[in-house]
């Protein structure tokens, strides 16, 4: 059996210490919003042949007025190339401005079979209000969870036990927050969506654990001292918290390797958030909530424990 | 206790495996569709590639509610007169806009978003002619005899024929200029018809039965309540005195989507393979069990998007969509999982094969209901901030959600409504399904040792 409750420290260390560095890469790398949320004016159009991207941007501010960068790109499923033109402005532009780049770019490369991929113009008014709107998703998401936790502990283990779960909780959420900061992927709504799964899915993780304490402290009699109880039943649970998490994990990689190999955006910025918040929910639910719950009991201890 | 019997297994075995092959493919006889396969799924944008585009009145006009519906009416002629009818309209009168999201025609070559989008916000052209005729393009020849400048309004009226029946009909006022250049025309065409066209669309064609010279007319016909108030606002989208302008849009070429939504697939099977394997290598018999809820959970995700029926309409499946049904495959297992590891332990600590299934899945449970009830919540809520306008949860969350416009990026709802139908499918194939497929096929003879629960192998 292994100690979690013993090794505690080593645990909180390695917890805080990720988010040390998910606040160094917010202030080295800086939050970046997607477009969807701020607004602004992206194109990609596949080619063959060779672009000149220097040319292109230049091109572009001439027809938008806008600052321009261009990159370059290929997929790797269908040997697609491809590049992408970012404006620097936060609106997006209007279809007589994309007519008039897409002309642009045929006159220049009228060789090159261009094909404009796709296309997003985001309003910053429309952007502004889908991402207060996001935010107001994931806050009532989080009160639910509070309202279902304060519910489903009353007869559990009180409110210590559930400001731990909320903890564990907020690690999760932070920790899909510094993947996407780390990756520099602008926040989109892929961010709002794995937030929220991963905040039920987490959660699910932990009173399963706890669900196991109080089953166990029937068994075991009261009087059993808590590091025991707590680390037997996290020993208990970890063959499904594992198991679970892999099979989940398992799919989403798959998924996540195929969206890498056909360049699929929306999906990447899905797929490998989910599984950092899957193995941090994982990781969180059965070394952190517990070993912490039984450091709190221990410091404060509460006269109705487990009743 | 009594024993379970061995027979539900296999009929169980048989029955998910007949519905997952009516589901996938579908049942039609003598070219009748009774049930829908999978290749009825509706496609989001992102995969068929098409356009999305969030309409406001241009230069800041403030339309009435009524201007908004009559602006949603024009775009929808328009999309069907350029041969798309599977498109989405919402108008939000709130905020005074109008999403439009339409996929491109299959078989079309030539794409052209931005004069698509152009095409649908510019001011509605509105005519009544003489007559009927058009050229060879369909487009109308006939003297116009009115435009939209000339109309002050429409609106539907009951009227009462000369046999007391009340019939819906259509009642417009015209301007002053209106007023007398329609008078001199019902008079020139008294008898005969003045079609109503919207740019090249004909919208009605009512015969004239008397001269109307008082500026006010009305249009009878077979309406319903219905197409009487579709005949109205397409008149007042004619007299609109706003174009329709956005600055938010994307589009999206098929190649793209094609490409994304094949390989997606091909990520589901190979996920779906994978998931299985484990099952099987690493829990054995509620392993094996476990696959065939797990085909059942597929199976009933992806009715749950063609909705199964012809007369339902299939629910729109985009790659986050896809995403979701793959991201079920892995969380789906969980009940299993969780029996699983709760049979292996009640083996291990002595129990009979019976006992160990029946309190394994027994005290399972309420781990799996907890797991599920906060997935729902989260799911609900993803609908409810990113879905259409009409949609339940939309509507359930609206007191929360009232200060913002409604959704303008679709594909997450589709996400959050495949998680949804995953967990539902969770609890019917992962608890109740494999309960019974359980403790059937654990009363066959070859199945009676404790190794294939997980227990010890020489026991």
């Amino acid at each position: 059996m292994f100690d979690f409750i013993g090794k505690r420290k080593i645990f909180f260390s390695i917890s805080l210490g990720l988010l040390a560095l998910c606040l160094v890469f917010c202030l080295t790398l800086g939050v970046e919003l997607d477009i969807q949320f701020k607004g602004g004016s992206m194109m990609t159009y596949s080619y063959t042949g060779t672009v000149d991207p220097a040319a292109i941007e230049s091109a572009v501010e001439d027809v938008t007025g806008s600052v321009t960068s261009v990159q370059t790109g290929s997929t790797a499923g269908t040997g697609m190339t491809t590049f992408t033109i970012a404006l620097a402005q936060k609106q997006g532009v209007d279809v007589e401005t994309q007519s008039a780049i897409t002309a642009k770019l045929e006159e220049m490369y009228p060789d090159a079979g261009l094909e404009a991929l796709s296309i997003n113009n985001v309003d910053a008014t429309i952007g502004k209000e889908f991402f207060l709107k996001s935010i107001l998703a994931v806050l009532l998401a989080s009160v639910l969870m509070v309202v279902y936790i304060a519910w489903r502990f009353r007869n559990i283990g009180g409110w210590s036990a559930g400001v731990m779960a909320m903890l564990a909780l907020l690690h999760d959420v932070l920790m899909v927050f510094a993947i996407f900061v780390f990756l520099r992927i602008p926040l989109n709504d892929s961010f709002i969506a794995v937030v929220l799964t991963i905040l039920g899915y987490s959660l699910n993780d932990t009173i399963v654990i706890y669900d196991r304490i109080r089953e166990n402290e029937r068994l075991m009699g009261k009087r059993t001292p808590l590091p025991k109880l707590v680390n037997e039943s996290i020993n208990q649970s970890l063959g499904r918290a594992f198991g679970t998490s892999f099979a989940t994990v398992l799919s989403m990689v798959v998924v996540a390797v195929v969206a890498w190999m056909y360049d699929m955006n929306s999906i990447i910025t899905f797929a490998i958030p989910m599984i950092a918040g899957i193995v941090s929910g994982l990781y969180s639910s059965v070394c952190i909530t517990g070993p912490l719950w039984v450091w709190w009991e221990e410091k404060h201890p509460s006269k109705r424990r487990m009743a | 206790m009594k024993r379970a019997k061995k027979w539900p297994f296999f009929v169980a075995a048989a029955l998910i495996l007949v519905i997952a092959y009516l589901t996938m493919f579908g049942l039609s006889i003598g070219g009748e569709t009774y049930i829908k396969g999978a290749d009825t799924i509706r496609w989001g944008i992102d995969i068929r590639g098409g356009v999305d585009a969030t309409f406001t009145p241009a230069d800041g006009y403030d339309a009435t509610e009524e201007e908004m519906r009559s602006a949603e009416s024009i775009m929808e002629i328009r999309l069907i007169a350029r041969g798309i009818t599977d498109y989405e309209v919402y108008t939000d009168t709130a905020t005074d806009r109008i999403i439009v999201r339409f996929p491109w025609k299959v078989g079309e070559t030539e794409f052209d978003p931005e004069e698509a989008i152009k095409e649908l916000g510019d001011t509605a052209m509105l005519t009544f002619r003489e007559g009927l005729e058009v050229d060879e393009q369909g487009n109308p020849t006939g003297t116009v005899v009115l435009e939209g400048k000339d109309l002050v309004s429409a609106q539907v009226a009951v009227y009462r024929d000369e046999y007391g029946v009340s019939r819906p009909v259509v009642e417009f006022k015209l301007t002053d200029e209106g007023k007398t250049k329609f008078a001199e025309a019902t008079e020139r065409n008294l008898g005969k018809i003045i079609s109503i066209w919207m740019d090249n669309t004909l919208i009605s064609f009512p015969t004239v039965n008397s001269v109307i010279s008082q500026g006010e007319g009305m249009i009878e016909g077979d309406f319903t309540a219905e197409s009487a108030q579709d005949l109205a606002e397409k008149i007042n989208g004619g007299a609109l005195p706003f174009k329709m302008t956005t600055e938010n849009y994307s589009s999206i070429s098929p190649t793209l989507g094609l490409n994304a939504k094949d390989a997606m697939v091909n990520a589901g099977i190979i996920a779906f393979v994978l998931v299985c394997l484990y099952m099987i290598l690493y829990y054995r018999l509620p392993g094996f069990v476990a696959v065939f809820a797990l085909i059942g959970q597929v199976v009933f995700m992806i009715a749950a998007v063609t909705r199964v029926f012809p007369v339902y309409e299939s629910f729109t499946l985009t790659l986050p969509g896809i995403a979701g049904i793959i991201l079920g495959i892995g969380m789906g297992v969980d009940a299993n999982i969780i029996s699983a590891e709760r049979i292996k332990e009640e083996i291990r600590s002595g129990k009979t094969v019976d006992g160990a299934v029946s309190q394994g899945f027994e005290r399972a449970f309420s781990a799996i209901l907890d797991g599920n009830v906060t997935v729902i919540i989260v799911a609900v809520i993803l609908m409810g901030a990113f879905g259409p306008p009409e949609s339940i949860c939309v509507r359930v969350l609206r007191p929360i959600f009232f200060m913002f416009g409604q959704a303008t990026a679709g594909s997450i709802y589709s996400f959050g409504y495949t998680l949804l139908m995953g967990v539902v499918a969770n609890m019917i194939m992962g608890v109740y399904l494999s309960r019974l497929m359980l403790r059937s096929i654990s009363q066959l003879k070859c199945f009676r040792k404790p190794w294939f629960y997980g227990g010890a192998k020489n026991v």
